[in-house]
């Protein structure tokens, strides 16, 4: 279990659920207050449905159509940023790569998670802040982020969660490569047990995971106590 | 810069992003419908000319699509009918019955929504071929009618429900079975509808499960069968898997347009991350 490709494996898990979860509630709760405004019908639900849609979307479709999206020769991204990088092919862009295209793929749970937390802010609250003086950004710190703090939890946990499980884009778009860059604890496993059927390996790697969720969740939650508001 | 000003330059940013979001399905759809001369084009092409349905023709000819589909839509149905059901039953006892050991199974059932089901993929396969099940739909369903959360979900929705209206049904002389169905899952509509979304849509959109217990192509489901026709493509032109791909997005997109309110209110509701 010490071996190189295992700790890989757990680092590149780790550095994409971190990365996830930052990304996801930080430019999540911007957008959910960027649409908690004043805006057009037709404005709002455009906005709303488009961050929403690629959530709807199979992770196998989603892999398949970024793999032609950033295809070096005729895909839209090199295209738009003129560059001629194989992000996929690249050691150091491969995994800040899918984590691009996980965001893309999962904001829009997040987005609306976040938008019904902040919808149950009273606005007498901010009003009666409004009165005191208080500021936009104090009333954001004062107001909003705390009556929030419950919503922000919950979606920071399940975003974990969800990351640590990573398999999918993983499989379909680099098959861990190159060189093990983007290999995560769940693809390993599968490959342990599915392709070189080492069983007990398998076994072995899936209670790791299982082990770095619990810890992980309970070490949330005890520290959620300091910032969540029950 | 004035209120109004800035309220307009946040609205323009937040439409560019929007439809930078959505660039992605847009080519993935214009591709779809051009032909391969005019496909994967650059600078890139944001309407098809002229629009051809050939690749669409073609998707038949590489992938057995139509079962794939069938396969799909049946393991979706069966998985969302079989949940919905136990999960109401055992909401049920573990809401409004007693009997010893209830709270500390309900414990253990918890403790079980934080395995991650690939956790248990591995004694499952195992299970699965003694049971001579593995490459069969079987295997996809069969594990997925009991669903953890959906029973922990609508114990939640259930204890809400005023216990009177139980005692009354008792009065006039009815039982449990009577009880569940008659008076509590009618009132508990909004938590089965958001509950039978999700399971719905986990099915339909599920990779890691299918991926490992299917591998003939008559057996799969559509996001297996996706990925296993980009490996038969080889060089093939990638239009026609562009094809197959928006055949199983495009319905998905329009059924989110007509019932948008009610699966936003699912996610809001339940909080459940397929």
């Amino acid at each position: 279990m010490t071996d190189g490709a295992t700790i890989r494996a757990v680092v590149n898990t780790f550095v994409f659920a971190l990365a996830s979860v930052v990304t996801h509630i930080g430019l999540g709760m911007l957008l959910a207050l960027g649409v908690h405004r004043t805006m057009t019908r037709g404005t709002k639900y455009f906005v709303r449905t488009a961050y929403f849609f690629p959530f709807l979307v199979s992770w196998a479709a989603v892999a398949l159509i970024w793999k032609y999206v950033l295809d070096p020769a005729f895909g839209l991204a090199n295209y738009y940023l003129s560059t001629t990088t194989n992000w996929l092919a690249s050691p150091t862009w491969a995994l800040p790569t899918l984590i691009v295209v996980d965001w893309w793929h999962t904001i829009g749970y997040t987005f609306i998670i976040l938008l019904a937390g902040l919808q149950t802010v009273p606005a007498q609250l901010h009003e009666a802040a409004r009165v005191d003086g208080a500021n936009a950004w104090w009333r954001f710190w004062s107001v909003t982020l705390p009556v929030m703090s419950p919503t922000i939890f919950f979606a920071t946990v399940i975003t974990f969660i969800g990351a640590f499980q990573i398999f999918d884009p993983m499989v379909i778009m680099t098959q861990g490569g190159p060189d093990g860059a983007t290999r995560s604890i769940v693809q390993y496993t599968y490959e342990k047990g599915f392709q070189s059927f080492e069983v007990g390996y398998a076994a072995a790697l899936s209670l790791v995971l299982f082990v770095v969720i619990m810890v992980v969740t309970g070490l949330q939650f005890r520290l959620s106590r300091r910032w969540v508001h029950q | 810069m004035g209120a109004p000003v800035k309220g307009k330059l946040l609205d323009l940013i937040l439409v560019l992003g929007g439809l930078l979001m959505i660039a992605p399905l847009v080519w993935l759809i214009v591709n779809a419908l051009s032909e391969p001369i005019n496909a994967f084009q650059l600078p890139p092409q944001w309407i098809p000319r002229p629009p051809t349905l050939q690749n669409f023709q073609q998707v038949p000819d590489l992938i057995p699509f139509a079962q794939m589909g069938w396969n799909s839509l049946q393991i979706a149905v069966l998985t969302t009918a079989g949940a919905l059901l136990t999960s109401a039953l055992a909401a049920y006892a573990f809401n409004r019955l007693r009997f010893p050991g209830r709270d500390q199974i309900f414990s253990v059932l918890l403790a079980a929504l934080v395995v991650p089901v690939q956790l248990t993929v591995v004694p499952i396969f195992i299970m699965m071929r003694w049971l001579h099940l593995v490459d069969t739909t079987v295997a996809i369903w069969l594990p997925a009618l009991v669903n953890v959360f959906g029973i922990f979900f609508l114990r939640q929705y259930i204890s809400s429900i005023p216990r009177e209206l139980d005692e009354a049904a008792i009065m006039d002389g009815a039982g449990h079975f009577w009880i569940l169905f008659r008076v509590i899952l009618p009132l508990a509509r909004p938590g089965l509808t958001a509950l039978g979304i999700f399971v719905f849509e986990a099915s339909w959109n599920n990779f890691f499960w299918p991926y490992i217990f299917l591998s003939s192509p008559e057996k799969m489901t559509l996001p297996v069968g996706l990925v296993s026709l980009q490996g038969a493509m080889g060089g093939g032109p990638a239009v026609v898997l562009f094809a197959a791909i928006t055949l199983v997005v495009l319905p998905i997109l329009v059924l989110f347009l007509i019932f948008q309110r009610s699966f936003i209110a699912s996610i809001a509701s339940t909080g459940i991350r397929a």
